[in-house]
């Protein structure tokens, strides 16, 4: 018993300094989380260990996301790595009140208006997922491998711009990211500062 | 709504150019009035003629700055230019920082203006010559609203002419850019932290109160972070924290914005020289504050770390833990002398274990660049609800509950030697965990010494503070005198024993509300909840030997451990949060809570300010404010003398607290500074505050 309580302490204060560093990192493993979708069902990004799993952070009212639902740039990357075996979760971290936030209804009939091919739309209004992955913009991505190691995160494109104009030439660094990975070929941008407005977390 | 009718808005305006006029073209969107005027109203050939791109947002608005930080944009242009001209990269003014909830962006509340140099060609064959922009920007309030305009001037060609209408534009554009740069800058990068240092003179250092830098480029560092501002031997040095994972960036090229008396604001352009490292090496803060000692002798810091150590054992928080160490020395009578030395020692170690553990996470985090002061395991909830349910534990196992066998409980039952030790050496790791959010005279120099210095000396220095706080009931384990006199073991001593569960409970009791200030009442009771629940499932494990109810018993523990970790970390996420709504329980004469900007207005002003630190897990804090602060004649002195008082709040991690804290050599709370009248030079008080002694700071000092 003696033991044990020592012991319990010396965990403890490793957890409690464990907890202090956060973030995420390129080259790590990605950390897990649980979260509910828009049909209510628990999803845990451990659930796809073996597949490769891209994250999004969207907000529907965003311009910036606007400019890649709008124009289709963003259904067309989600049916390209889905139909190749890549989980989609596109995740809505804006509070209650705040622009963006959705209930699941009203998240399943933006998915089928605008024909979108996220695998799930998990809701985190209470930020906790994006506070996990410092998610700071909308949209803000992240591209994890099968084995649950990031590979990319930042921004969807090179143009930081909400005008649709801007996607013409412009390199898409998340389906660059996972050709390269699906060929087993070395990443060539595997960080870059994401863009768009802010995630919208509650205060 | 609101952003359908926007964009609408654009959409319809994205048709529409800027009207033209000679020098100007203006734009209006949705939320900006854009214009681009040029400073020049006739230009020649082969000069740079300077075009301004200004924003009027509507009131409550925002735009960007060219590193917009966490979120937001900066000012694309694209330019269609006649042959052989060339437009150069825009010019931003100094920004501000902007927070948005968790994040932080920077950019400009109001109005702004871009600077951008258009390269004339050596030859122009036209009269008059044609300049098309259109310009894409981004202006929020907490949502944002991207904005779109098309300009054009056109400039008559000839010999050069300013143009009168735009010169006040182009002269208040200018005032608001950056100085060129005359420092020279290092910057370190390690994945967590950074650390930047201008070089600097002393009687430059002397004018600046206060200094923040933003960064051009990612990866710098933490735009949501504090930057802490400290003085070296070097000059300014400011530490600076990292998203893990962020990029490492291509330069660290930014502006410098300084405060500096009389609420001046100056900004320069420096691009320091980077360097990337595994750690940032923790910077000897020299503080340029009169009253702190240059720094000790290391001699003299391991003698006050004795000495602290020693005097530890008397201060408030140790003492239930210790009340143990003396109970356990009342069988001391019935033991020979090895085994009385035996566990003397092992009580030592026990100490010098949780010592060196808890140093050395505190040296490792301080080298990552975290700002973590002395008792920083008590800024952790999770840490704190276990220490309770310890504390709860020992308690019941004192009274009789059940029987943890840690040995000190057992005085005339027969024990067996090595119990005896483990129980000696599991009371020390006890009195050190409790132990080090208190801080005793002599200590604070000590240890604020022992942390800005090489490895080999903290250690020696905590390795004083450790053998110092075992040294009392080390010295009694050897008198063979002491032992005798104790009185005969007896059935008083269970009495004994169950009467010294009430003091743990006490521990327990403060432990709770220190948790309860960092984690909130909803999580506090769970914790209670959750302690009733483990003391129920060794309830029930002692029922039987039953096999499903010891699996139901474990499983009632196990739950109810889970559910601290689960609910004090989703807790922890919205820490912030819960401070501020926490009430103050300060009645001391309207304290306002500590901030440098707030210091350094009342010193500008003149004021003669007290300042303290305090900390809800800091009992000799409580103590001192009991004492010498709450008290009706200091109130009274204080209100006589003008003086304002300032709080700073330790007891969650607070990176500008940390700041002042170290600025004056000190790793942890308590911290009281008098500032007297006209003067920016504090006086530090001792850790320990009477009445007496604060009415002669005020009388010897108040000039």
């Amino acid at each position: 018993m003696l033991n044990k309580l020592i012991f319990t302490l010396i965990i403890v204060i490793t957890l409690s300094v464990a907890g202090i560093a956060n973030g995420v990192e390129v080259g790590k493993v990605a950390p897990n989380f649980k979260a509910i979708d828009t049909k209510g069902n628990i999803v845990s990004l451990s659930d796809f260990i073996g597949k490769p799993v891209v994250l999004e952070w969207t907000n529907h009212d965003c311009p910036y996301v606007r400019k890649h639902y709008t124009s289709g740039n963003m259904q067309r990357t989600q049916s390209t790595l889905t139909e190749e075996g890549v989980v989609w979760l596109s995740i809505i971290s804006s509070a209650e009140g705040e622009q963006g936030y959705v209930s699941g209804l009203e998240a399943d009939k933006l998915t089928a208006s605008r024909g979108a091919y996220p695998s799930n739309v998990l809701l985190d209004p209470e930020g906790n997922i994006g506070r996990l992955y410092t998610a700071r913009t909308t949209p803000h991505m992240f591209l994890i491998d099968e084995k649950g190691i990031l590979q990319y995160q930042g921004a969807i494109d090179d143009k930081p711009s909400a005008r649709p104009a801007s996607l013409k030439g412009a390199t898409n660094y998340v389906k660059a990211a996972w050709t390269s990975l699906k060929t087993g070929e070395k990443i060539s941008v595997t960080n870059t500062k994401p863009y768009g407005c802010s995630v919208k977390y509650g205060h | 709504m609101r952003n359908l009718l926007s964009s609408i808005g654009l959409i319809c305006l994205l048709a529409l150019a800027g009207t033209v006029q000679a020098q100007r073209s203006v734009v209006e969107d949705t939320h900006t009035k854009a214009t681009i005027a040029s400073e020049m109203s006739v230009i020649g050939t082969d000069e740079v003629v300077w075009l301004a791109l200004n924003y009027e947002p509507i009131a409550g608005w925002h735009t960007y700055w060219q590193n917009p930080g966490d979120s937001g944009m900066q000012t694309n242009i694209s330019w269609e230019l006649p042959e052989g001209f060339n437009a150069g990269k825009a010019l931003y003014p100094v920004p501000d920082t902007l927070p948005v909830g968790p994040l932080t962006n920077y950019g400009y509340n109001g109005a702004s203006t871009l600077l951008i140099p258009l390269y004339t060609p050596k030859k122009i064959t036209t009269n008059s010559i044609k300049i098309k922009a259109s310009a894409e920007w981004l202006i929020c309030e907490v949502e944002c609203i991207p904005q779109y305009g098309e300009f054009e001037l056109e400039l008559p060609v000839g010999k050069s002419l300013a143009s009168s209408e735009n010169s006040s534009l182009f002269a208040e554009a200018r005032q608001k850019m950056p100085e060129p740069a005359f420092w020279d800058a290092v910057i370190e990068i390690a994945p967590e932290a950074s650390k930047l240092t201008i070089f600097m003179a002393s009687e430059e250092i002397e004018t600046i109160e206060n200094a923040y830098y933003f960064p051009t480029y990612e990866g710098v560092l933490d735009y949501a972070e504090a930057q802490i501002v400290n003085i070296s031997d070097d000059g300014l040095v400011l530490n600076l924290k990292r998203l893990t994972g962020s990029l490492v960036p291509e330069s660290a090229a930014g502006i410098l914005k300084l405060s500096l008396p009389n609420g001046e604001v100056t900004a320069v352009q420096i691009d320091p020289a980077l360097k990337v490292v595994d750690a940032i090496q923790t910077q000897v803060p020299a503080a340029p504050v009169t009253s702190v000692e240059e720094g000790l002798p290391v001699w003299q810091a391991a003698l006050f770390a004795l000495l602290g150590g020693i005097i530890l054992n008397l201060m408030p928080c140790v003492f239930p833990v210790l009340s143990l160490k003396a109970f356990s020395f009342l069988s001391a009578g019935s033991m020979s002398k090895s085994e009385r030395k035996r566990e003397g020692w092992a009580y030592t170690f026990g100490i010098l274990a949780s010592f060196g553990v808890i140093v050395g996470i505190l040296l490792a985090l301080r080298a990552g660049g975290s700002v973590v002061g002395w008792g920083f395991q008590l800024q952790e909830p999770i840490f704190v609800a276990f220490m309770v349910l310890l504390m709860v534990l020992v308690s019941l196992s004192l009274a009789g509950m059940f029987n943890i066998q840690t040995g000190f409980e057992g005085a005339g039952q027969s024990l067996a030697s090595q119990e005896g030790s483990k129980g000696a050496f599991f009371t020390g790791v006890l009195a050190t965990l409790v132990a080090t959010p208190c801080t005793a005279p002599f200590m604070a120099p000590a240890i604020g010494y022992a942390l800005t210095q090489p490895i080999y000396v903290a250690l020696l220095v905590f390795f004083m503070l450790g053998f110092g706080l075992a040294l009392p009931f080390l010295v009694l384990s050897y008198s063979d005198r002491i032992a005798k006199a104790m009185p005969r073991p007896g059935a008083w001593m269970e009495t004994f024993k169950q009467g010294l569960a009430f003091p743990m409970l006490a521990t327990a009791a403060w432990l709770l509300f220190v948790f309860n200030n960092e984690a909130g009442s909803i999580a506090m009771l769970f914790l209670i909840f959750a302690i009733i629940t483990v003391v129920f499932a060794i309830w029930l494990w002692q029922q039987g030997n039953g096999k499903i109810l010891r699996t139901i018993a474990v499983a009632f523990g196990i739950l109810a451990l889970v559910s601290v970790f689960w609910n004090v970390e989703s807790q922890h996420s919205t820490e912030s949060g819960e401070t501020v709504s926490k009430t103050s329980n300060s009645k001391f004469a309207n304290a306002s809570t500590y901030s440098n900007a707030a210091l350094t207005e009342l010193t500008n002003e003149g004021a003669p300010v007290f300042a303290y630190f305090t900390a809800d897990w800091c009992i000799t804090c409580k103590v001192n404010e009991r004492v010498a602060l709450h008290r009706e004649e200091t109130i009274k002195l204080f209100d006589d003398k003008g003086i304002t008082v300032l709080k700073g709040d330790y007891t969650n991690r607070d990176a500008e607290i940390a700041g002042v804290l170290s600025k004056y050599q000190r790793a942890g709370v308590p911290l009281y500074l008098y500032f007297p009248k006209g003067q920016k030079d504090a006086i530090v008080l001792p850790e320990v505050l009477t009445p007496g002694l604060l009415k002669e700071m005020v009388e010897t000092n108040n000039i």
